[in-house]
């Protein structure tokens, strides 16, 4: 199991288009749209909520994006027979399943760890190294339910409707969880949807360390939920997956 | 004990197996044994039920009806124990890993694995380890299957037409390496559409076509069967008597020309030369596979 997860992380970090999309877009964009941003704060106190809120948004993305069409990149090694050639050798298919997910998640660690560093160096406040390593932690953990739907996808759909349906899907979520615009500055209705999503709390997740806000039990708890959804979901896509093809 | 025994020699069973696809019938009926130790080759046209028979053997596919069984239990069993490995047509790698990492990680998945080297050494893949997968040759990624197949030492072997995409010389050390393999007792079951591979490689030939077996037996009764010649010839005007020559099993005359079905072509040509009689523009022909089995399904109807 351990060799399959080696083997996977391995050929993840090998791969130019997920760095660009994970660390290097979010990046360019967090140092491209802050100095706007924080110009129009009213005192320092708010530049530097702005910018906390912004790197923290930014880092979401990455791993939200990350995780997500990593998780998708599985429809192209269905296609390819590889996933074939897994289920003719003694390793269980539900480990493959579960060892895809680990990797997937995986993601987003370097992806909030870049954002800090470069969050760090602009001026956000961690108060603390260790608030940093947890907000990595908390953005990992939070980044499953994506992985997830991510696989979901990539086990129903051929490498050519997963691609659209993957920039629909990873849009949305990112929309929802306040990364584009302000959850606040969304018109009320949208507002109570949107405190169910997953991408919001997870957000809101590493929003609440930054302002030495207690971690929310019901954040924890939708997040989980949607954990459970997407991984039967991807149980399910996986199971239909193997038996088509 | 004796039971136990006997039940061990069988490295494959199949009982009525039917497989369908809708209204097709993949694979209608088939009853198979194959021994510990034997090297068999599945040897049918393209749709024969080929490469359905045998991803029902792996545990890829159900059958609709029937049985199977991989030394005693079940093709998962014998795949989750790591008894079977297998080269597929249609299973393929994925990118962003090389040769040897590819070979690392099927020498972690099973039990008792072959050391890494011997596996490079053996498929050929010695020179290019460091080599990403998807920078592979088509003959190349077929031999980086062949090791996967092989990294696990298993005790059954199977091969959906492994040498396809690979050249005269990838071929020759492919059957070399595959020889070898079979002297250490393993079992090993290959599809192709070559008779000379079948007959070549193989102890046993088993002929499918519509998915039922139409002949079984060694590659040189199987030859008999489907490699017989065509020795044809002008009449030059002396009509179609006398035609029946030595291994003649089929006549058939076209305007003034003869058409002699032969197993035997070598004696049937010298029969014609030695008789006397006048001919013109002698040919000796081949018969096509195809046309072979379906002379064998013919006869089976």
């Amino acid at each position: 199991m351990l060799a399959y997860l080696k083997f996977e992380l391995r050929r993840m970090y090998r791969e130019p288009r997920l760095l660009v999309l994970t660390i290097a877009m979010p990046v360019i964009l967090f140092l491209a749209l802050s100095p706007s941003i924080t110009e129009q704060a009213k005192n320092p106190q708010d530049a530097k909520d702005t910018l906390a809120y912004l790197m923290v948004a930014w880092a979401a993305y990455g791993a939200l994006i990350g995780t997500f069409s990593s998780g998708v990149g599985v429809s192209v090694e269905r296609a390819a027979g590889w996933l074939r050639q897994l289920r003719i050798t003694p390793l269980p298919p539900p480990i493959v399943v579960v060892c895809k997910a680990i990797a997937c998640s995986l993601v987003a660690v370097p992806a909030v760890a870049m954002l800090s560093v470069i969050g760090i160096a602009k001026g956000v406040e961690f108060g603390g190294a260790n608030l940093a390593l947890l907000l990595v932690l908390v953005m990992w953990l939070g980044s499953i339910p994506f992985a997830l739907v991510g696989l979901a996808v990539g086990f129903v759909l051929p490498p050519t409707l997963a691609q659209p349906a993957s920039f629909l899907v990873s849009f949305s979520l990112a929309f929802a969880g306040g990364i584009f615009i302000p959850v606040n500055a969304m018109p009320a209705t949208m507002q109570s949807v949107v405190r169910w999503t997953p991408s919001y709390r997870f957000n809101q997740n590493g929003v609440d360390i930054l302002q030495h806000h207690a971690q929310s039990a019901a954040s924890w708890a939708i997040i989980a939920g949607w954990a459970l959804v997407f991984a039967a979901l991807a149980a399910l896509a996986y199971r239909r997956s193997a038996a088509t093809k | 004990m004796t039971q136990a025994a006997v039940r061990l020699t069988d490295a494959v069973r199949l009982t009525g197996v039917t497989k369908t696809f809708g209204s097709v019938r993949a694979v209608d009926g088939l009853d198979l044994s194959i021994a510990s130790g034997e090297t068999v080759a599945l040897l049918g046209p393209n749709g024969a039920g080929k490469s359905t028979t045998i991803n029902m053997m792996l545990g890829l596919l159900a059958p609709a009806a029937g049985r199977i069984e991989v030394f005693g239990g079940s093709p998962q069993r014998a795949v989750s124990d790591g008894r079977i490995g297998a080269m597929l047509q249609d299973a393929g790698f994925v990118p962003n890993a090389t040769v040897r990492e590819m070979v690392d990680l099927a020498r972690a998945v099973y039990a008792r694995p072959l050391p890494a080297e011997e596996i490079l050494r053996v498929a050929g893949l010695t020179d290019i380890a460091g080599r990403r997968l998807d920078k592979l040759s088509g003959g190349q990624s077929q031999r980086a299957r062949f090791a996967f197949a092989l990294a696990g030492n298993p005790n059954l072997l199977v091969l959906d037409e492994p040498t396809s995409a690979m050249d005269v010389a990838s071929r020759q050390a492919f059957w070399a390496a595959m020889r070898a393999y079979a002297a250490g007792g393993k079992t090993i079951l290959f599809a192709t559409h070559y008779l000379e591979e079948a007959d070549d490689f193989a102890d046993r030939v088993i002929v499918v076509a519509g998915g039922r077996i139409v002949a079984d037996g060694t590659g040189a009764q199987i030859k008999k069967v489907v490699g017989g010649r065509t020795v044809s010839f002008g009449l030059a005007g002396t009509g179609g008597a006398d035609l029946w020559l030595p291994g003649v099993s089929a006549v058939d005359i076209r305007g003034d020309r003869a058409f002699l079905r032969s197993d035997d072509s070598d004696a049937t040509v010298r029969a014609l030369i030695t008789s006397g009689r006048p001919f013109a523009d002698l040919e000796i022909a081949g018969a096509g596979l195809e046309e072979a089995f379906l002379a064998l399904t013919g006869k089976e109807a």
